[in-house]
């Protein structure tokens, strides 16, 4: 709840807030930024009009005797009626151009980002590193006698599930694909989303730069599992990353994920 | 003239045959609005079983494929059935007395249209025989939808055939629509001194007409890939699952439009009546609601903005999204502005109008981010989206619906509903509505996924999924406090008059209930007759 009080506090002191001095993850940042602007502009666009709405919904009640019928006089002003089109036209403009610069920028994966192969499958995730070491993430599922409790449910028990490890403070460009249904990888902390989709390749950047562990969730529906395709990437400085990287190749190998490679397919053209 | 009227018997005496095998549009009309409020009433509560499986993490009542079960309904049905369907109800009761008719153009074609709407319902109700359930989302994406049973779609052919019933039944109504007004109006009733209500369900109708083929093409083909294996959507050999989401869109956004530009024509109507006062501004309403109509052809690719498709599109399209907001916000001006120096009557319907108008904006303006690609990335498919459409249709369209409901029951059933409950109703609703999609906004904000069953036990999730129950609940039972109102107005209401909104338009020169050939003789049309002033005679 006291979240919640905040972001109605954020909203109206949209711009008072500072950017974050020190940035958790990015593309996060400049996610914030058109957030906060949008924010600020819907919030003023909706006192404009909700105010003197209520306004005149007091003042113009009807009143037996004394205010029985509405101005018939009053049906229109075209100088009114081009403001209201042209500063709206302005204002979703100015959106639209800033919005596009920022998404240039959000599109566009630093030079030394690193690599990162993730396949979708009905249901989990496969990473694979450039090294070709995999982790898997599959979804903890209930079965007819047996439910996993809450707190199980989302748990890495490095088994099926396992952790996949993201150095910090490194750009990670992550190359999506399906081998079955669509699915769509979402990194809640970088705040990017972007669709794996079976014969296509299609990619992503993100970048994290505090330890820790964060969320990926699918966020398009694949089915009965959809809700537990989840996965933990944990964040850990770059020398532990690559004593990681080097370490075991996982012992977990599920033969039934295979991975498609956009190239054999011929008729897909693939998107970067 | 009016008064000359002899008495009748009303439109809806007749005997139940005669109901099966009407083509009166005004029993076509009602039996449209049962169809479609009962199903309404079947995608809600099947909401609710949803919103408690959701009230905690972990799995409580439901398996996984029912929830998906229920959304899936839900989805489909609330769109089809009630945001689409009701207005269809709508028209038929409204167009030819709005334009003094008496019939519309194809009386034939438009019972076959209602008996296709029923077949659909038919096969809607089949879904619920265990074995048949659907769990392909309303939107049946491919290639999931293609994969048949429990884990994946269910009974697929059963989706395809509710799209093409479904489809067949807009197409037979856009048809015949649009011919009843542009052929016969009364003289004197032109381009602009039409009811803002026609101008809406005739620019929806211009869309079904245009858009309905795409996705019928579109769920032929998922249809002739899962049984006889074909290869539209399937990657491996050679098909493409982002073509189903272009034809898909390409009419599904355009949709939204088919869901609320009658109900801004319900507002619009309900606004002047009861502010007794004519809209401001009639004629950039008027251009506005065709030029939302057209340009919703152009914009269909941010359903798909993280879908592969190359960037340059999305920024298109993101440009052509925005610009929608230009005439929508031009309509919700003129609306403030008829407020100015107007007689406001808080009765009932103008309580759910104006509640529509102030949720709609909420909705609009949740809706601008989601057509900047840079603001999508981080929300597309989370509850943000889903606050977003609950905002503009299970408030705007639901409250418009109500609105109108309200309006026009004095003139459909002769009897006025009791006003204390109408209102208790709208306040009940208002507050449920709010406290659902306003946490829903805000959890999609944190991330929150979109058609989950199950979520980790966030602590400031949990919390907002149990706002959002507790205001499912309360939004309940103000849905049944205002279907009460109305029955008990149809069955024990005072005797309503004729015009009790002292409205300037057609339908108000009838009795109520009108008779069943509408006009004994054609109503005169005044010359400088325009259907939003106060009623002069
Ligand atoms: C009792 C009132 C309602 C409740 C409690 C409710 C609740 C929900 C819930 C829980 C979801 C699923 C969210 C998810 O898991 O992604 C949903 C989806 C949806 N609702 Fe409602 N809703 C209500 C009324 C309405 C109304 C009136 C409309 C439209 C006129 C509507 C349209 C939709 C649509 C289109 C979806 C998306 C389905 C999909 O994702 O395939 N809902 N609603
Ligand atoms: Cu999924
Ligand atoms: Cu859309």
């Amino acid at each position: 709840m006291r979240r919640l009080l905040g972001l109605l506090l954020l909203s109206a002191f949209a711009f008072a807030g500072e950017v974050n001095a020190d940035v958790i993850a990015r593309p996060y940042d400049l996610w914030e930024l058109i957030y906060k602007i949008w924010l600020f502009i819907a919030v003023v666009i909706y006192a404009v009009v909700a105010i003197p709405s209520l306004y005149f919904m007091i003042k113009y009640r009807f009143k037996p005797g004394e205010r029985e019928v509405g101005d018939q006089e009053h049906e229109g002003h075209w100088g009114l009626e081009a403001l209201w089109t042209i500063v709206p036209l302005i204002i979703v403009l100015y959106l639209a151009t800033h919005g596009f610069a920022i998404f240039t920028q959000m599109r566009k994966p630093p030079e030394n980002a690193l690599e990162l192969k993730v396949t979708g499958f009905a249901w989990g995730w496969m990473f694979q590193y450039p090294n070709g070491k995999m982790v898997v993430a599959s979804a903890i599922r209930d079965t007819e006698d047996k439910k996993c409790k809450p707190e199980d449910c989302y748990r890495v028990d490095g088994a099926l599930q396992q952790y996949a490890y993201i150095p910090a403070g490194v750009p990670i460009k992550v190359l999506l694909t399906s081998q079955d249904v669509v699915h769509s990888f979402y990194v809640r902390a970088a705040g990017v989303t972007q669709d794996a989709v079976p014969g296509r390749t299609t990619y992503l950047w993100f970048q994290i730069n505090k330890p820790g562990e964060y969320w990926v969730f699918c966020r398009e529906y694949c089915g009965q599992w959809h809700s537990r395709m989840f996965a933990k990437l944990k964040v850990v400085p770059k020398e532990e990353f690559d004593k990681w990287l080097k370490g075991e190749v996982a012992g977990f190998e599920n033969k039934t994920v295979k991975v498609v490679k956009a190239k054999e397919n011929k008729a897909q053209e693939v998107v970067r | 003239m009016r008064e000359a009227l002899p008495a009748h018997k009303p439109w809806f005496a007749a005997s139940l045959w005669e109901w099966i095998f009407t083509t009166d549009h005004k029993k076509i009309g009602i039996m449209y609005g049962v169809t479609s409020t009962v199903f309404f009433i079947v995608a809600g509560l099947m909401a609710l079983g949803m919103r408690l499986e959701l009230f905690s993490p972990g799995a409580q009542y439901l398996k996984p494929e029912t929830y998906n079960w229920f959304l899936t309904v839900h989805g489909a049905v609330i769109l089809l059935w009630w945001a689409i369907g009701i207005w269809a109800s709508f028209a038929n009761f409204l167009i030819p007395l709005m334009i003094g008719a008496r019939d519309v153009a194809f009386p034939r074609l438009n019972a076959l249209g209602y008996w296709m709407f029923f077949a659909a319902s038919v096969i809607a109700l089949l879904t619920f025989i265990p074995g048949n359930h659907i769990m392909t989302m309303w939107t049946g994406y491919p290639p999931l939808a293609t994969m048949q049973g429990v884990g994946f779609a269910g009974t697929t052919a059963l989706f395809v055939f509710i799209w093409h019933l479904t489809g067949f039944a807009s197409i037979a109504g856009a048809v015949n629509f649009i011919t009843t007004v542009v052929a016969m109006r009364q003289p004197g009733i032109g381009f602009f001194n039409l009811n803002l209500f026609i101008h809406g369900i005739i620019a929806a109708n211009v869309i079904q007409l245009l858009g309905v083929p795409s996705v019928a093409g579109a769920v032929t083909m998922l249809f002739l890939d899962t049984y006889l294996k074909t290869s539209f959507f399937d990657p491996a050999r050679g098909g493409d699952p982002v073509l189903y989401q272009n034809l898909f869109w390409f009419y599904s956004h355009p949709a939204v439009y088919v869901m609320v530009l009658p109900a801004f024509g319900v507002i619009s109507e309900v606004v002047s009546a009861l502010a007794r006062k004519p809209i401001f501004g009639y004629r950039s309403m008027v251009i506005a609601i065709w030029a939302i109509a057209l340009v919703g052809f152009t914009v269909w690719t941010h359903h798909m903005f993280v879908s592969g498709i190359p960037d340059w599109v999305k920024i298109i399209m993101s440009y052509t999204t925005l610009l929608i907001a230009v005439p929508t916000g031009i309509k919700i001006f003129n609306w403030v502005a008829t407020l100015y120096r107007s007689a406001i009557q808080y009765r009932t319907p103008m309580l759910y109008a104006l509640g529509a108008i102030l949720m709609f904006l909420i909705g609009g303006l949740t809706g601008i981010p989601l057509g900047i690609p840079a603001f999508d990335v981080a929300v597309h498919d989370s509850y943000f989206v889903v606050g977003h459409f609950h905002y503009v249709l299970g408030m705007a369209v639901t409250l418009s619906a109500f609105a109108g409901f309200f309006y026009w029951w004095p003139k459909i059933t002769g009897r006025m509903y009791p006003e204390g409950l109408g209102k208790l109703s709208f306040w009940v609703v208002i507050v449920g509505s709010n406290l659902l999609y306003f946490a829903q906004l805000i959890i999609g904000i944190w991330g929150m996924p979109r058609r989950y069953y199950d979520y980790p036990p966030i602590d400031s999730w949990i919390e907002l999924h149990q706002l959002q129950t507790y205001g499912a609940f309360i939004l309940a039972f103000g849905i049944l406090l205002a279907l009460t109102a109305l029955i008990k107005g149809a069955i024990s209401g005072e005797k309503a008059p004729d015009n009790p909104w002292m409205s300037n338009s057609l339908e108000w020169r009838l009795p109520s209930p009108p008779p069943p050939h509408n006009f004994e003789e054609p109503p005169k049309v005044e010359e400088d007759y325009c259907p939003h002033g106060y009623c002069k005679f």
